[in-house]
């Protein structure tokens, strides 16, 4: 046996796959030729040295990251296989689920309780004026007959109340259909007029101003 | 008397080889993998991942790179598993994809980062760290020989051509068939002897003819 066959079959002798002739073949070559039986050697001594060899060990984050990708291409593939309808309502589950879960969440949960009870709260102390009108008619217990009859609405005068945040009176105007003066409320006592005490009003929580205006329509009867 | 088709030691690999197609554990996987079903991507993963971190890594000798591309791998895995035609094993159709992926990678950082010059300070670091599970049965000496000898051969190894250690890794490192290998790398089983007869050749040389280079870089 030459020592070029040899070398062509030294793969094959090495990894064990060589027909028990064939190898025996070899084996007599190897015995008579001392350059071919120490390439051998070392060839199945290199073979040995690499099957020894420790498996490296993947870096920690390694299975990790290949955890993240699965779920998302999982994901993916799911998607792909869904229909339009599952598709469709998936998505709206998704928003649905987005939408809700800050109300899940305690801080938001609590946060959203602090903005309603506020929101009630400055609903109540809102210095918005409403317009009521309230049509007392103010008659002398002598203009009680019952055969009085109102035949004319004169034109109202209007009282308008600049109110301090205590609540006290600061000033005031009076106003018909023709004239108007503004009035000194100091003299409201001199001239014996009295007025109700007004609460203080608050708005978001601070005393603050208003006006209040009151309406004085006279009417003239007749029997 | 008749004689054995094979002998003992390689009859086991032989028939490994053989095998057409993919295996019902395979097939198992493949379906759950369509379905989507979370445990077969997991089952995947505890499968495939060190192999072929392994195989990556011996065909890079670089950490980092063989963990980047890794996860190229399994990317290609998970969007191609449709595509898999099952003509041969889920083992082969994986580390067919991770030895392209190597190959490319390779031809990239050959093609783009040869040319940087690396920071002074970073000379005398090393090229690649890795860690491998400790063989408690061995002394701290022969742990230490063991370090040596093994960095002698990770250092042969990563001198030599590309194309025959990627035949000497397949079939020395990750003990495949000659046959899968021959899927693996699309050619024929008498190159497949080649690529390893050469490999082993060039290590050989590496180790024995200049065994000071090798030293020296190793206790470097």
């Amino acid at each position: 046996m030459m020592c070029s066959s040899v070398k062509r079959q030294s793969t094959d002798y090495i990894d064990g796959r060589l027909r028990a002739s064939e190898r025996s073949r070899v084996e007599a070559h190897l015995r008579e030729c001392e350059e071919c039986a120490l390439e051998i050697d070392q060839l199945a001594s290199v073979r040995s040295s690499l099957r020894e060899l420790a498996q490296p060990v993947p870096p920690a984050g390694l299975r990790t990251k290949l955890q993240v990708q699965a779920s998302r291409e999982r994901q993916a593939l799911l998607e792909s296989n869904w229909s339009i309808l599952q598709r469709v309502w998936n998505r709206w589950m998704f928003r649905l689920d987005q939408a809700m879960r800050p109300i899940t969440l305690p801080a938001t949960g609590g946060l959203l309780a602090s903005i309603i009870l506020f929101a009630g709260l400055a609903n109540m102390i809102s210095t918005t004026t409403r317009g009521v009108t309230y049509e007392v008619p103010v008659v002398y217990a002598d203009h009680t007959d019952p055969n009085l009859v109102p035949v004319e609405l004169r034109s109202a005068v209007v009282l308008t109340l600049s109110l301090d945040s205590t609540g006290r009176i600061r000033d005031y105007a009076v106003q018909d259909g023709s004239a108007s003066f503004v009035g000194d409320p100091t003299r409201l006592q001199a001239d014996n007029i009295s007025m109700p005490e007004f609460p203080g009003v608050l708005a978001l929580a601070q005393p603050t101003n208003r006006d209040i205006s009151i309406s004085f329509i006279p009417i003239l009867f007749r029997h | 008397m008749a004689q054995p088709l094979l002998g003992n030691s390689g009859s086991l690999s032989i028939l490994a080889g053989a095998q057409t197609g993919v295996s019902e554990e395979d097939s198992r996987i493949l379906r759950g993998l369509r379905a989507g079903i979370e445990s077969a991507y997991e089952e995947l993963i505890d499968r495939y991942e060190q192999p072929v971190y392994g195989m990556v890594y011996r065909l890079l000798g670089n950490s980092s790179d063989a963990s980047d591309v890794v996860q190229e791998v399994f990317l290609k895995v998970f969007r191609g598993i449709n595509s898999f035609r099952e003509q041969s094993s889920l083992r082969t159709w994986i580390y067919r994809i991770a030895v392209n992926e190597a190959h490319n990678h390779r031809r990239w950082f050959a093609r783009h980062c040869q040319r940087e010059v690396p920071f002074p300070y970073e000379r005398d670091e090393p090229t690649c760290s890795v860690e491998y599970a400790a063989d408690p049965g061995r002394s701290p000496y022969e742990q230490v020989l063991d370090s040596e000898h093994r960095s002698l051969i990770e250092r042969a190894l990563t001198r030599i051509n590309p194309v025959f250690r990627t035949a000497v890794v397949l079939r020395d490192i990750q003990n495949l068939s000659y046959e899968e290998i021959a899927e693996i790398l699309q050619v024929s089983i008498g190159t497949v002897k080649s690529r390893i007869l050469r490999g082993r050749e060039a290590l050989r040389r590496e180790l024995t003819e200049r065994p000071d280079r090798s030293l020296a870089e190793a206790m470097a």
